[in-house]
């Protein structure tokens, strides 16, 4: 059995950001990753994020990566572990005992307070076909290219012009694959129009009120057919085209990965503005148990951008709540980082999930 | 709406955008144009500007508005702006021509004095382009800056190249 | 395919393409870790199976390799088409440890004490 005061299990924007927050103040620090490298999503985004300049705006997330990594190798008393699964986590009085595998060893981490930023996992669509080798999610796709430097194929189908399907797009054609087409189901396009330009512009269609009606092939993806949709989802006959391609990309949104969060039984609901169901949470992010907070795409689907916020906040309430912070130095840097991450909540792609979290808090009040 | 359907602008949606030159202050000499139309959280241009041309102000998802009489068209803002919207026009250029500066993120990047295609929003080829200049700074961090020379007809709609 | 559009109604912020979740496509595969199929789920379903718990038990859809991460999302859909549900109400499976496929000796392996970093 190992102690520590802190455990944060994620080592994306949010975990890092957590760690770095509260071993500032003092705090001792274990963070556990199940990759070889820190980082979460973020050493994907070869694209620069938007914001403003206390967001890192126009700096390329993997940068930003490199920077929370810089912090977090400065404080003493972090402790990373990579390569750990954490695979359960079990209440014991007043602490929580995760089961960590590490080295083919099973270890027992026990902790007053629990982090997690386990991230989000992708939907998959069902259509016949969907289970032909070349049928990809957009995350592993954009490992393969921008980690691995491995292109999935040469003319790839995407489906789903959010801004994964857009940034995903672009980056592998600046890989140079060949990008036939962008569908999405809805009549308009989901994602910033500033990246839709930016594929539009190279001659990618992108076509909206359409979807992938099945996909054939012998062993592989060899083509796909497409046809348009009506308002109420409808496919349109007669309106069926054939593409020729190998790889189709699977962009249709993300789900928070919560099965550690299920566990712990902290109560969740249903916010379809974060990606579906969400712990519920107070304004430090703590759920409906004691001692287990959340923070990142776990508590709802947004941006690495708010994630790193959510993440600061949990590591000023941890350190509260130890004693390293008195409450009003709390409150201060508590009220700093709300409303860094509320200036990303505005405008019409923002609004929706500045409202459901307020919601949330709301719910959290009364449960 | 063309641009959130199909992921360009039609010509009226763009001259109504703030970040958007008077035809009057276009034909001056170089400006910048910035095609962006949505209130998403971002600033960076605003901050790159040392002429302090474009304001969005504190709420960040307010659109950036160009005082184009500040402007130089120097192309510094370019690069900083992550969704690749802004472009500087210069119909002065020659009598028949323009000069484009435009984000570009592809490799190889091309030669100065090199024959490209000139490409619309939508990708399509309009005409033949002449690079000029190919800027690729530290600052930049790996956005390059090209300037290309087009017939003057197409300086509003030319917004990307490709190699042949 | 009666409740499609109710159910897509309401799946429009996730800007997700229209499920093909109709008996037209029986042999569809669903759960590819266990390789259970569209007319497996639907059955389980006029059997009177309700919750994605009660379908995992029956046809095993979700015990795989990815404990249910691919195909407990679809599991929903079809549920909630079939039943008349909302997709929001039926609840993703319950989650036990071990979260993540993990072999019983690693488990057994626990580590010994004297490793006690605190
Ligand atoms: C294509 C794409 C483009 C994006 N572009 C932008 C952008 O421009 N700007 C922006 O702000 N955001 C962007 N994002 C979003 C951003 O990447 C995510 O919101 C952000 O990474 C979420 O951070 P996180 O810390 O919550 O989770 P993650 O970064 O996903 O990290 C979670 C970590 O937890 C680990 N983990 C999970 N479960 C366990 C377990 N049981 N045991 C051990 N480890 C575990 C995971 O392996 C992972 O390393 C983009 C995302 C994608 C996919
Ligand atoms: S082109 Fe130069 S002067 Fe004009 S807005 Fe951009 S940075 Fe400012
Ligand atoms: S930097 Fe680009 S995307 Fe951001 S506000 Fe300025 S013009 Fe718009
Ligand atoms: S797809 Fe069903 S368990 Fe993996």
């Amino acid at each position: 059995m190992r102690k520590t005061e802190f455990a944060i299990v994620g080592a994306g924007p949010a975990g890092l950001s957590a760690a770095i927050e509260a071993a500032r103040a003092g705090v001792k620090v274990v963070l556990a990753d199940e990759n070889q490298r820190p980082g979460g999503q973020l050493f994907k985004q070869i694209h620069k994020f938007f914001g403003s300049e206390a967001h890192h705006a126009g700096v390329r997330g993997i940068d930003i990566g490199t920077m929370l990594l810089q912090q977090v190798s400065q404080q003493k008393n972090v402790e990373i572990m990579l390569d750990s699964v954490v695979w359960g986590i079990f209440r014991a009085n007043t602490s929580h005992t995760l089961g960590v595998i590490h080295n083919s060893k099973n270890i027992h981490l026990k902790a007053r307070k629990v982090l997690l930023a386990t991230g989000a996992t992708e939907n998959v669509l069902a259509f016949p076909g969907w289970t032909l080798a070349g049928v990809m999610g957009a995350g592993a796709i954009q490992t393969l290219v921008n980690v691995h430097r491995v292109l999935p194929g040469k003319r790839v189908l995407m489906v789903g012009s959010g801004n994964v399907g857009l940034i995903v797009s672009y980056q592998l054609l600046q890989a140079g694959a060949e990008v036939v087409a962008i569908v999405e189901a809805l009549p308009k396009i989901g994602g910033y129009a500033v990246h839709a330009g930016k594929v539009a512009r190279t001659g990618v269609p992108i076509l909206t009120s359409t979807t992938v009606k099945e996909v054939h092939g012998k062993d592989k993806v060899e083509k796909a057919v497409l046809v348009q949709i009506d308002k109420n989802w409808q496919p349109l006959t007669g309106t069926e085209r054939e593409l020729e391609v190998d790889v189709v990309c699977l962009a249709c949104g993300l789900s928070p990965l919560a099965e550690l969060a299920w566990i712990t039984g902290c109560k969740f609901t249903d916010v379809p503005e974060l990606g579906g169901h969400v712990p519920i949470h107070n304004e430090n992010m703590e759920t409906t148990v004691p001692g287990i907070y959340v923070a990142g795409d776990l508590a709802g689907i947004e941006e690495a951008s708010t994630a790193i916020e959510e993440g600061r906040l949990v590591g000023i309430a941890v350190a509260e709540a130890l004693g390293y912070l008195a409450a009003g130095e709390a409150k201060d840097k508590k009220t700093e980082i709300s409303s860094r991450a509320e200036q990303l909540r505005e405008g019409p792609f923002g609004i929706a999930r500045k409202q459901a979290k307020e919601q949330l808090i709301c719910r959290s009040l009364s449960e | 709406m063309t641009l959130l359907k199909d992921g360009f602008f039609d010509p009226e949606e763009l001259e109504n955008l703030p970040g958007v030159p008077s035809k009057k202050r276009l034909i001056q000499g170089p400006v910048v144009v910035i095609e962006c139309a949505q209130e998403i959280p971002c600033n960076p241009c605003e901050e790159a500007c040392h002429k302090k041309a474009i304001q969005i102000g504190d709420s960040i998802i307010d659109l950036p508005i160009l005082d184009a009489d500040k402007c130089s068209g120097c192309g510094l803002c370019i690069a900083s702006c992550p969704g690749q919207a802004i472009f500087v026009v210069d119909t002065t250029y020659s009598d028949k021509e323009a000069a484009i500066q435009l984000p570009y993120e592809f490799l190889p990047y091309p030669e100065e004095e090199q024959l490209v295609n000139g490409l619309n929003r939508a990708g399509e080829k309009v005409c033949s382009a002449k690079v000029l200049k190919v800027l690729n700074h530290k600052k930049f961090d790996r956005t390059a800056v090209i300037t290309i020379v087009v017939p003057i007809q197409y300086a509003m709609e030319v917004r990307n190249i490709a190699l042949r | 395919m009666k409740n499609l559009k109710k159910i897509s109604k309401q799946k429009q912020r996730t800007y997700e393409g229209e499920s093909d979740l109709n008996i037209e496509n029986a042999d569809m595969i669903i759960c590819r870790c266990q390789e259970v199929t569209l007319k497996d789920i639907v059955q389980a379903i006029a059997e009177d199976a309700t919750t994605v718990n009660e379908i995992k038990r029956r046809t095993r859809a979700g015990m795989g390799l990815c404990q249910g991460r691919s195909c407990s999302r679809l599991v929903r859909k079809i549920l909630a088409e079939h039943t008349g549900q909302k997709f929001a109400k039926v609840i993703p499976g319950t989650f036990r440890p071990p979260v993540r496929p993990i072999a019983l000796s690693t488990l057994a392996s626990l580590e010994e004490d004297t490793d006690d970093k605190s």
